[in-house]
């Protein structure tokens, strides 16, 4: 006889938890070993102790902000009910850019006061709050609307950052203001900077897995999650808000880096399914390896140039990430269409 | 089709009224359900019976008393109300490439403790469902590899892996054909039978509903235009009224009458 398929006859217990948690952890670390090992210079091989030392700085906070944005997207993902949200296309990442490029203004008194993450948060919640203001329609959100009114914000948000840069005449030179444009990572970053990204990353990440079993829940529609149990608007504010202070703290370190949030939760999917209390550490661990190996990429693609600038990951994400996001866009257009011919 | 009706109702509900804006739509509604009591929420279009259901969940803030198992609806909290009563909506959502299994583990969400974490319990109630509705052949399929009527079972068994003592259905025909609706009726018969379940059933079918139903409640407009057995609630000048379309009755030996439209009349 049939039984429940083989991988679901386990209950999800608090070790099944612990040895995915460290599985995902595991294979994040063989990518970040090997990524320690390619170098700027175009060689490939395990570094010298002071080379190494200033790798391990990359591969780290290429983890960092890779797992969470890739952890919010599947929080983006799950609570909006939208297989198209990431922090990028909603507009938190280029409000956490604008409001952390304008913390180091002297002008800004108010906002030093409250913090270089806090102040980048403010702004990423401001654009988020935008986004959904504009495209929700009596409480509904539209995907596709919700996605146009995003690359708006967007759109808006980078030009004014450009508009600011220009007024201080501050050169918008790759590795400078620039690379916090469309994402990179920076070496220049003060150690409390990291740390408190750091932290309110764990934090975040924690409360994140501690509602996927909600989450998952939430996934259906919203009279069926409340009839099993879930208190879907506390959760809602819970999950959103959580997602873009994580964004906002990794953004704070990197700029907007695109496409990680919403590709990660997929190719998770593509593994484990929908089920979000495996879902989020996979993305995570998926998000931290490609972000690092993208970080590696970049570096071995400046081997050649006079300068030896590294190309900020941002401009390979989105290189890679936008093709992605257009066929998920095709397909998503295509199952929508399949759904409603059906019924 | 006799019931014991207990002294404590698991559903009271008195003066329930709600509006849409300045729209009243629920007029002082007054519903009660008993535990192996299926009772049939019977209408016209616009009759209101899913924002009934809805309200009498606390999906909908109603004013009047809604009682569940002798506690008000606003002292329940949503985890342990989930416990006490299922609902299935009339177009359930659900994911195409999800797999009937995990579909039917979200029925313990209720049960869940913090981080998604499951008890041995809850994978032995899941199977034990399973095996009850003979869903064995499913559970590894996707939810858009199986009919409509085989999805429609799948939620049935969601909610009943709640391990509910009540059940509220809306339309749940809706997507079935004649052979389905039979055998969901008469699995609604059996568990209100065999475990005391008392089901409330929102349904557009007057036949099927007198067939398998204790109590009829008639909606017209948001409100109780009647409320008893079928025999007394199907009365053909009562709903020509409230359907506006002329009925006519036809009595059968030892079974409950049918109602059949007069579509020729008026």
């Amino acid at each position: 006889m049939n039984r429940l398929a083989a991988s679901s006859v386990e209950p999800w217990s608090g070790e099944r938890l612990v040895l995915t948690v460290a599985a995902c952890a595991a294979g994040w670390a063989i990518v970040a070993l090997a990524c320690l090992a390619v170098g700027s210079t175009g060689e490939i091989g395990w570094p010298s102790r002071d080379i190494l030392h200033i790798r391990r700085e990359y591969v780290l906070l290429a983890s960092l902000v890779g797992a969470a944005l890739a952890c919010a997207g599947v929080a983006y993902q799950a609570i909006l009910r939208n297989p198209l949200a990431d922090p990028y296309l909603l507009g938190a990442s280029s409000g956490a850019m604008l409001a952390t490029y304008l913390w180091q203004f002297p002008a800004m008194l108010g906002a030093i006061a409250l913090g270089e993450q806090l102040f980048s948060f403010v702004g990423a919640l401001a654009a988020v709050g935008v986004v959904f203001a504009i495209a929700s329609r009596g409480g509904r959100l539209e995907p596709i609307t919700l996605l146009l009114v995003g690359v708006i914000v967007n759109a808006v948000n980078g030009s004014v950052f450009l508009l600011i840069n220009a007024l201080v005449k501050d050169p918008a030179t790759p590795g400078g203001p620039l690379m916090f444009l469309v994402g990179g990572l920076q070496t220049n970053l003060r150690p409390a900077q990291i740390y408190s990204a750091a932290a309110i990353i764990a934090g975040g990440w924690m409360v994140l897995l501690y509602i996927t079993g909600q989450l998952n829940v939430a996934t259906l529609g919203e009279g069926e999650a409340t009839a099993l149990g879930v208190r879907i608007h506390p959760l809602r504010w819970v999950a959103l808000i959580t997602a873009t202070l994580v964004t906002a703290s990794a953004v704070a370190v990197s700029g907007p880096i695109g496409f990680i949030g919403l590709v990660c939760p997929h190719l998770g999917r593509l593994i484990v399914g929908n089920d979000q209390r495996k879902l989020l550490p996979l993305a995570t661990a998926l998000g931290a390896s490609l972000l690092c190996i993208a970080d590696a990429a970049s570096r071995w693609l400046a081997r050649d140039t006079a300068a030896g600038t590294a190309l900020p990951v941002g401009v390979l994400t989105g290189l890679l990430g936008g093709p992605f996001f257009l066929l998920l866009l095709w397909r998503n257009a295509r199952s929508l269409a399949t759904t409603e011919g059906g019924r | 089709m006799t019931t014991t009706i207990t002294a404590t109702p698991l559903l009271h509900a008195t003066n329930v009224s709600f509006a849409y804006g300045d729209k009243p739509v629920l007029r002082e509604v007054r519903v009660a359900l008993a535990p192996g009591e299926v009772v049939a929420l019977i209408g016209p279009n616009g009759s209101c019976k899913s924002t009934l259901i809805k309200t009498l969940l606390g999906h909908l803030p109603a004013t009047g008393d809604v009682t569940w198992d002798g506690k008000s609806i606003r002292a329940w909290r949503r985890r342990d109300l989930a416990r006490l009563v299922a609902y299935l909506p009339q177009s359930p959502t659900f994911d195409p490439q999800q797999r009937v299994a995990d579909v039917l583990r979200m029925g313990r969400a209720p049960y869940w403790g913090p981080f998604g974490l499951e008890s041995t319990r809850d994978v032995e109630v899941v199977q034990r469902v399973i095996d009850e509705l003979h869903l064995n052949e499913w559970t590894t399929r996707r939810m858009d590899e199986i009919s409509g009527g085989q999805r429609q079972l799948v939620y049935v068994a969601r909610a009943l892996i709640q391990e509910p003592r009540a059940l509220l259905l809306d339309e749940p025909n809706t997507y079935l054909d004649l052979r389905h609706q039979v055998e969901l009726g008469r699995l609604m018969r059996r568990l209100a039978r065999e475990r005391s379940l008392g089901l409330l059933v929102a349904s557009h079918d007057l036949n099927l509903a007198a067939a398998f139903a204790d109590r009829l409640v008639l909606l017209q407009d948001g409100a109780v235009a009647a409320d008893g057995p079928p025999d007394e609630v199907l009365d053909p000048e009562l709903l020509t009224r409230v359907y506006g379309v002329r009925m006519e009755r036809l009595t059968r030996e030892g079974k409950p009458p049918l109602l059949v439209p007069d579509a020729q009349g008026r």
